[in-house]
């Protein structure tokens, strides 16, 4: 009755599958570093730690650069990595917040454009919308039209990934 | 007459591409050629079909189910997302199957098949679960008339020999992920050259096939020329505006199969040859105005924007849209050329969308009665109708926003569930870095559905006794004060869960539509970790437990 018995009819490029062939090797790989019983607290919060940014990750690089959030995500993760790494020598910290203050800067100017050509009717949305902006990575530059357009579909990424990751989680705890 | 038979033509094709196109299996009732698209997309939207745990979904509506479905225990029947509320009937039983904590073979084909279907099914699904409240947001403000006209009938056939996938009108933004793409790249152009915008994104061209788009792309050449027609005859005064109607690339929306009564609503108009038609309430196949009525101003651009419905068509209607639009361009430009520079001289705006041929994004806007035909704000409105499209999707997208009505109380919603999803998220990383079975993760364990236990399960109870055996066995004497120092592991994954999450969740719990199912839900699973904890009465035989993690091994164990 379903055509869902067969594994062929799976769709390997949808993003499901790709997010799910990602996060699988990022677990992977974060698991076989550390075994498990031995962790103590603290690194439990690693791995959590590690496995959030690996969902992230994994679900930002399924998406490539097709939406503006994946790429901001992927551009975020990138510079907290590269500032990580630099960590010792402030210049690129010091570099990324720069470039942070240079694209809030531009985002705001943005903002302001948009709220001087707003409508009427539009004028009660700008808090939520500052807060819709926080929320979906990227989102401070943009346009409240392209916002929506790409909250749907962080939404459904989102959605994407929870699903994925309640069926592994349920399935290895079997 | 030939234009109608085309019309029906396309829409029988339409509906056979859609029934080909989407997966064996899924219910007739997304088959969007029929002519009772316009009422199923109001009922299966406002539709409140609880789903109850385990149950099938097929009657789920994409609002509810998608909600209930998120805080279920049973990750399975609500492993569909808004994408597979739309089918219903074929994958309600196989949802229905072995969902549960029973028969983990059964759960985990469940499983297994509920992926497969959400790989199948998320792309066409979501273009279904998308267009169809589209569509019907569009039917009052489509609005195009067809000028009964010897010589548009000519236009017409000679725009219906060009062939090929035009795309111009087929829009879908919401779709697919490339489509949308696509479509904010459309949009960016918009502003860039034109004065007037009437935005034809509606269109969701979901479904739509090559073969679909070849006759869509005829009818949309058709609808240009109405459109080169309609200037040329009514032009010369910018009226103010009497009648605005927003050209719609209809043909999109006819071939969404919204316009099953659409389209035999066009011929009529077309055969009647009727005079104005204020927002009708069909749509209109072909948005054309009467010759007779002189239009308001206009200023018109044609919308030309490649929507990629489908990811496995993916290379061919782009293709062919732009070899269209680049056909059409010449032949339309003669036409505009004169007509738009007439039109916007008034405004002083200049065709530069007429005299390029490559060019690919116009749109077509009439300011509506009433309304100032001032560029700026004919921008804005249109501006203003794509937000207000877009809060309809997302209204969709959300479950239970359905009932709300008004922008920033959909925006709150919205963010809501925003902050839920990515706390969720961070839930089950929590509960992943804690469940590790030290195995390589099998894909295809998880994503085909004959995975059999024997395979993955002893070897991931094996990967675990070590852990919990360590764990374990202090756990009996214990008392609950205890159990804490016994399972550093658990214990400390819940004392987070129950902080973070229960924290943040009670602002949540007014906002949804079914707060408290999801409250309960998300509080049965919260307490099963706990419980685990906090020292069951009789831990050792570990009876009250329910927890999801090493309970479940526990009594395997044991």
């Amino acid at each position: 009755m379903s055509p869902m018995n067969n594994p062929q009819d799976l769709n390997p490029s949808s993003l499901k599958s790709r997010f799910t062939t990602r996060f699988l090797r990022a677990l992977t790989k974060i698991n076989g570093q550390k075994p498990i019983s031995s962790s103590s607290p603290r690194e439990m919060f690693q791995r959590y730690r590690r496995i959030k940014v690996a969902a992230d990750k994994s679900m930002a690089w399924s998406v490539r650069s097709r939406r503006t959030w994946s790429r901001a995500m992927l551009w975020k993760l990138r510079s907290r990595y590269s500032c990580r790494q630099a960590s010792s020598s402030r210049r690129s910290s010091v570099r990324t917040s720069t470039i942070i203050k240079s694209r809030q800067a531009k985002t705001s100017h943005e903002k302001e454009n948009k709220n001087t050509t707003t409508g009427q009717d539009e004028v009660g949305f700008v808090v939520q919308a500052d807060k819709l902006r926080k929320l979906v990575p990227g989102g401070e530059a943009m346009d409240l039209c392209n916002l929506l357009g790409e909250t749907a579909h962080y939404i459904k990424c989102l959605t994407t990934q929870v699903q994925v990751m309640r069926k592994i989680a349920h399935f290895y705890s079997l | 007459m030939d234009i109608g038979e085309k019309d029906k033509y396309d829409l029988e094709k339409r509906n056979d591409n859609n029934i080909n196109y989407q997966a064996p299996g899924m219910s007739s009732d997304w088959q969007f050629g029929g002519a009772n698209l316009t009422s199923t997309p109001m009922s299966l939207v406002a539709s409140d079909n609880p789903l109850a745990i385990g149950s099938s979904c097929a009657s789920a509506s994409v609002v509810d189910s998608f909600g209930s479905n998120l805080w279920e225990h049973s990750s399975n029947s609500q492993n569909l997302g808004f994408c597979d509320i739309s089918v219903q009937n074929g994958a309600s039983s196989s949802n229905a199957m072995g969902i549960g904590k029973g028969g983990p073979t059964s759960l985990r084909s469940s499983i297994d098949r509920l992926f497969d279907m959400d790989g199948n099914s998320s792309s066409s699904m979501l273009k279904g679960g998308f267009f169809l409240p589209i569509s019907t947001g569009i039917l009052p403000q489509s609005l195009s008339q067809l000028p009964a006209d010897s010589a548009f009938i000519e236009r017409a056939a000679r725009f219906s020999s060009l062939n090929g996938g035009n795309f111009s009108n087929m829009v879908n933004p919401f779709g697919i992920p490339e489509s949308m793409g696509l479509y904010s790249r459309g949009v960016g152009l918009m502003p860039g050259s034109k004065d007037v915008f009437a935005i034809s994104e509606m269109k969701s061209v979901s479904g739509v096939e090559s073969q679909k788009s070849k006759l869509n792309a005829t009818e949309a050449s058709r609808d240009a020329c109405l459109q080169v027609e309609n200037s040329a005859t009514l032009e010369s005064p910018l009226k103010n505006e009497r009648k605005s109607e927003r050209l719609v690339r209809s043909n999109e929306e006819a071939k969404q199969g919204t316009g099953g009564s659409g389209n035999e609503s066009d011929e009529t108009e077309f055969s009647g040859g009727a005079g104005d038609q204020d927002e009708p309430s069909t749509l209109d196949g072909t948005g054309g105005e009467p010759s007779a009525k002189g239009l308001s101003s206009k200023k018109r651009k044609r919308s030309v924007k490649d929507a990629e419905v489908d990811q496995a068509k993916g290379g061919q209607p782009p293709v062919e849209a732009a070899k269209d639009s680049a056909e059409n361009q010449p032949k339309g430009d003669q036409n505009q050329t004169t007509t738009i520079n007439k039109a916007t001289s008034k405004q002083g705006k200049q065709g530069s969308e007429a005299s390029d041929p490559p060019k690919e994004e116009y749109i077509h806007v009439r300011a509506r009665r009433g309304q100032a035909t001032n560029s700026h704000s004919l921008a804005e409105r249109v501006r203003r109708e794509k937000i207000s499209e877009r809060m309809k999707f997302l209204q969709d997208l959300v479950p239970g926003c359905s009932k709300v009505t008004g922008k920033a109380v959909m925006l709150d919603e919205i963010i809501n569930y925003v902050q839920s999803l990515q706390r969720q998220v961070e839930f089950l990383s929590m509960k992943l870095s804690t469940v590790n079975p030290r195995l390589d993760f099998n894909i295809e364990g998880l994503l085909a559905k004959d995975i059999t236990q024997s395979r993955a399960g002893p070897s991931s109870t094996l990967g675990f006794s070590p852990n919990m055996s360590v764990g374990y066995p202090p756990l009996h004497p214990s008392q609950p004060g205890l159990v804490q120092a016994a399972f550093p592991v658990v214990g400390n994954n819940a004392d987070v869960i129950c902080r973070t999450l229960g924290s943040q969740f009670t602002p949540m719990t007014g906002r949804f539509k079914k707060p408290n199912q999801i409250l309960n839900a998300w509080k049965d699973e919260l307490h099963n970790v706990v419980q685990m904890n906090y020292g069951t009465g009789a831990p050792a035989d570990s009876q009250d437990v329910n927890g999801s993690l090493p309970s479940d091994h526990m009594k395997v164990e044991l």
